[in-house]
């Protein structure tokens, strides 16, 4: 009987709960949506300069900022955006979702975002778009941007954006550096011209990936002739373990210079402990590699952020397909390791970074390198009937391939000339 | 007084509980789940009223909120039907992961490579045929072993899992990938996408259908009496002459068929492509639902919308409060443990050493 009553108690008190967790939901919706609304206000309000506007923005990640890697640059870029468009009297409101996979949980949290009355939705890896572009056509007054990847020009969408950075600039820059410190070693003769060896960890063979090691060749390449390249690809953007065996791998090959399209600092380490240099991607990873690691680079997303962002505070257009580099700064290079690195580093790597600012440098001056023993002379970059062959528009002409150039996400694909693939499976 | 070698505490076998008592424990446990994710939501500096206020409102506030839980519950919903035949016979299929995936394999090739050959409907027909027998095929496997030569089915079946999602693998960085070093294969055709119905693809006629054609197999037909027979006893199954080898294949069969098809309904309704994680742990969580439903389909409709209340809610908990991922997902845990630990106190009893003197006794 006791037990009875206790129970029926227990029940009473969660069905209590449970109204009241109904009442409070009411008013929590509420209470969000009234206050987030008024940026509607704000668009409409073209006279008030002054006042303080708030952008309500969605960034989906494939990871959280604990990958020290992809998404930690991310929220680099977002910090750095809040605090920079803050001074501009633009509040910034961020809901973020973490770890979200490349299916249809991309499109729930897309969904979610714009239910939750984002302005505009940030999808942060290459695999979200095909699961945003499900969604962006119901919510045509929201914009909706996926980073790296290539639909927006194609897609009838108006609200759809496309971004990336050149950051096969910051790479040249890197293989400058690696390359300063090869021809040094050679001049010292530490090692002969033809051990000048780069090991580089790739995640795919993909077009990314070959136009970021084929930069970083280049930039290594113009100070140190004699360099020859072996690439190892991982089968995964985010492996620590594959990525390090890699780098290993590449040193007990005799590389003697270590780089990485991937996103953990696994190959800086192992590079450190084979006594090997290494220059690092996404990250400064002088502390964890201080023996080894020379420089890195990485892409600033707080200045593309920034123009999309207060382009939607003020009920503005922005461009579906952005890309930049070191002109606009949304390539920068990450601090020079003074301490290993070959003298006068610092002031090659301004040279050539203001020669590529100005464009004086291209980067992949067709002069600068062979396939197959001659010169490129012709490469299409996009692919407009969806077979995934590049069909159209020229991208060399002016003595150069302009990467990046018709659409923001890389198309270089081309198998140069002293660059060795160890494995392609992931093609 | 008592024997000083009886443990502290002991379990027994309950006889059989009044319904109402029986009940009455299930409403306790939801209670102390409530409970504790309650204290859970107050170390986290959140109010609890809030934040299960937000979690029914992100769930089920708005259409679009119920739609998105409605497409959580559907794959959970059929897969718990796919593997209650098999759990009913006590041949414990963990396999349902695999063959979800060995059926989003085999809709998916028609639907990459056939879109352009058949006419939408029969193209959506032979997909889900396709799929429906890749996950049968692949759940015979392990039943062919177990009936031949009695090998152990869990680890089989668990291990069917990887293979698959090994095949899927391959397949998106090979001979399917769309472009080059993308590992993604490219999204169907839209002839090759299920239908939309109230908003939410049709997959919730599809698993509806299946709820009551399984309940009628169960209960009313022969194949499902002998299922039942079998798992009460095999020997007994076998003396009324029962081909118990044969009745675990074409079981297994069955049920790996419902969960490709399940595997059709994904592919095709949500994700629109292939990819390794299509499964996305339905085949383990349905293992969940399909023991708190007791293996009663109609049941299993509830809790498979109960999971994705908590799914979703917990979702937008994370958007709105700001608590990260790894909260809602605690909750979630929180909530099954209790649900799935209330029917261990309704089966069995504590006894305290020396608590009951008829029990010391023996």
């Amino acid at each position: 009987m006791k037990k009875r009553k206790l129970i029926a108690l227990l029940l009473a008190g969660a069905m209590a709960l449970g109204l009241a967790a109904c009442g409070g939901g009411g008013d929590t919706t509420q209470t969000p949506a009234g206050g987030e609304t008024t940026p509607a206000g704000t668009e409409t309000g073209a006279g008030g300069e002054t006042e303080t506007k708030t952008v309500k923005v969605g960034l989906i990640c494939i990871g959280d900022e604990n990958d020290q890697g992809y998404t930690y640059n991310f929220i680099r870029g977002k910090d750095a955006v809040t605090e920079k468009l803050a001074a501009k009297g633009i509040n910034i409101d961020w809901q973020i979702k973490w770890n979200i996979g490349e299916d249809s949980s991309c499109e729930e949290a897309n969904i979610e975002l714009a239910e939750e009355g984002c302005q505009l939705i940030i999808n942060n890896s290459f695999g979200f778009e095909p699961f945003m572009l499900k969604v962006a056509p119901d919510y045509p007054e929201i914009e909706f941007i996926a980073c790296t990847n290539q639909a927006s020009w194609c897609d009838d969408l108006d609200n759809t954006h496309n971004a990336f950075a050149n950051i096969y600039e910051g790479r040249y820059l890197a293989g400058v550096a690696a390359g300063m410190k090869m021809q040094e070693m050679i001049d010292n003769g530490e090692i002969t011209a033809e051990q000048a060896v780069i090991g580089y960890v790739g995640a795919y063979s993909f077009a990314e990936v070959i136009s970021g090691f084929t930069a970083y060749y280049l930039g290594a390449k113009s100070v140190c002739p004699s360099v020859t390249m072996k690439v190892q690809f991982v089968g995964s953007w985010s492996d620590a373990t594959e990525e390090g065996n890699a780098a290993q791998a590449l040193c007990d090959a005799g590389c003697i210079m270590i780089s990485q399209h991937s996103d953990n600092t696994t190959p800086a380490t192992a590079a450190q402990n084979a006594g090997v240099f290494h220059t690092g991607y996404n990250n400064d990873m002088i502390s964890v590699a201080p023996e080894s690691s020379l420089i890195s680079t990485r892409i600033d997303w707080s200045v593309y952020f920034e123009y999309a962002i207060e382009a939607v505070a003020n009920g503005e257009e922005f461009d579906q397909d952005w890309c930049h580099g070191m002109d606009e700064g949304a390539v920068v290079m990450t601090e020079l390791n003074e301490d290993i690195a070959a003298e006068g580093t610092a002031e090659k790597l301004a040279e050539v970074e203001e020669q590529i600012r100005s464009g004086a440098l291209q980067v992949f001056d067709t002069s600068t390198f062979t396939v197959e023993g001659a010169e490129l002379t012709t490469c299409m970059a996009l692919d407009t009937d969806g077979d995934f062959v590049a069909d159209s528009e020229e991208a060399v002409f002016d003595g150069a391939f302009h990467e990046s150039y018709f659409q923001s996400a890389p198309y270089f694909t081309v198998e140069i000339d002293g660059i060795e693939w160890l494995n392609s499976a992931f093609g | 007084m008592h024997d000083p070698h009886s443990p502290l505490i002991r379990l027994a076998k309950r006889d059989a509980m009044p319904r109402g008592q029986v009940w009455a424990i299930r409403g306790a446990s939801f209670v102390a789940a409530f409970l504790i994710s309650a204290l859970i939501f107050l170390l986290m500096g959140h109010s609890p009223v809030e934040a299960y206020g937000t979690m029914i409102s992100g769930s089920l506030g708005k259409p679009t909120a119920i739609r998105q839980t409605v497409r959580i519950a559907i794959p959970l919903l059929g897969t718990a039907l796919a593997i209650a035949p098999c759990f009913k016979m006590r041949f414990w299929n963990i396999g349902a992961e695999g063959q979800i995936t060995a059926g989003a394999v085999g809709a998916s090739y028609f639907a990459l490579f056939w879109a352009d050959k058949l006419p939408g409907p029969a193209l959506l027909v032979v997909m889900a045929i396709a799929g429906a027998i890749c996950g049968g095929l692949w759940g015979l496997v392990p039943a062919f072993f177990k009936a031949k030569w009695g090998t152990n089915e869990t680890l089989f079946t668990l291990m069917m899992n990887y293979i698959m999602i090994g095949v899927v693998k391959w397949l998106q960085g090979g001979p399917w990938e769309g472009r080059p070093g993308s590992q993604i294969i490219p999204q169907f055709d839209s002839a090759a996408v299920l239908p939309k119905v109230l908003g939410v693809h049709c997959g919730w006629i599809i698993v509806l259908i299946m709820t009551v054609a399984m309940f009628v197999y169960m209960k009313y037909t022969k194949q499902g009496y002998e299922i039942a027979v079998i798992g009460e006893s095999e020997n007994t199954a076998r003396y009324a002459g029962m081909n118990v080898g044969r009745i675990i294949m074409r079981t297994m069969f069955l049920s790996g068929a419902m969960a490709g098809l399940v595997g059709f309904i994904v592919a095709s309704g949500a994700d629109n492509t292939l990819h390794s994680g299509v499964a996305a742990g339905v085949g383990f969580t349905a293992i969940t639902v399909a023991w708190l439903a007791q293996l009663n389909p109609f049941a299993m409709i509830a809790i498979s919308m109960l999971l994705g209340i908590l799914e979703k809610g917990a979702d937008t908990l994370q958007t709105r409060l700001e608590v990260p991922a790894s909260i809602s997902d605690i909750i979630t845990g929180i909530f099954l443990f209790c649900m799935l630990g209330c029917e261990f106190f309704i089966n069995y009893r504590l006894i305290l050493r020396g608590g009951h003197k008829e029990v010391a006794k023996q």
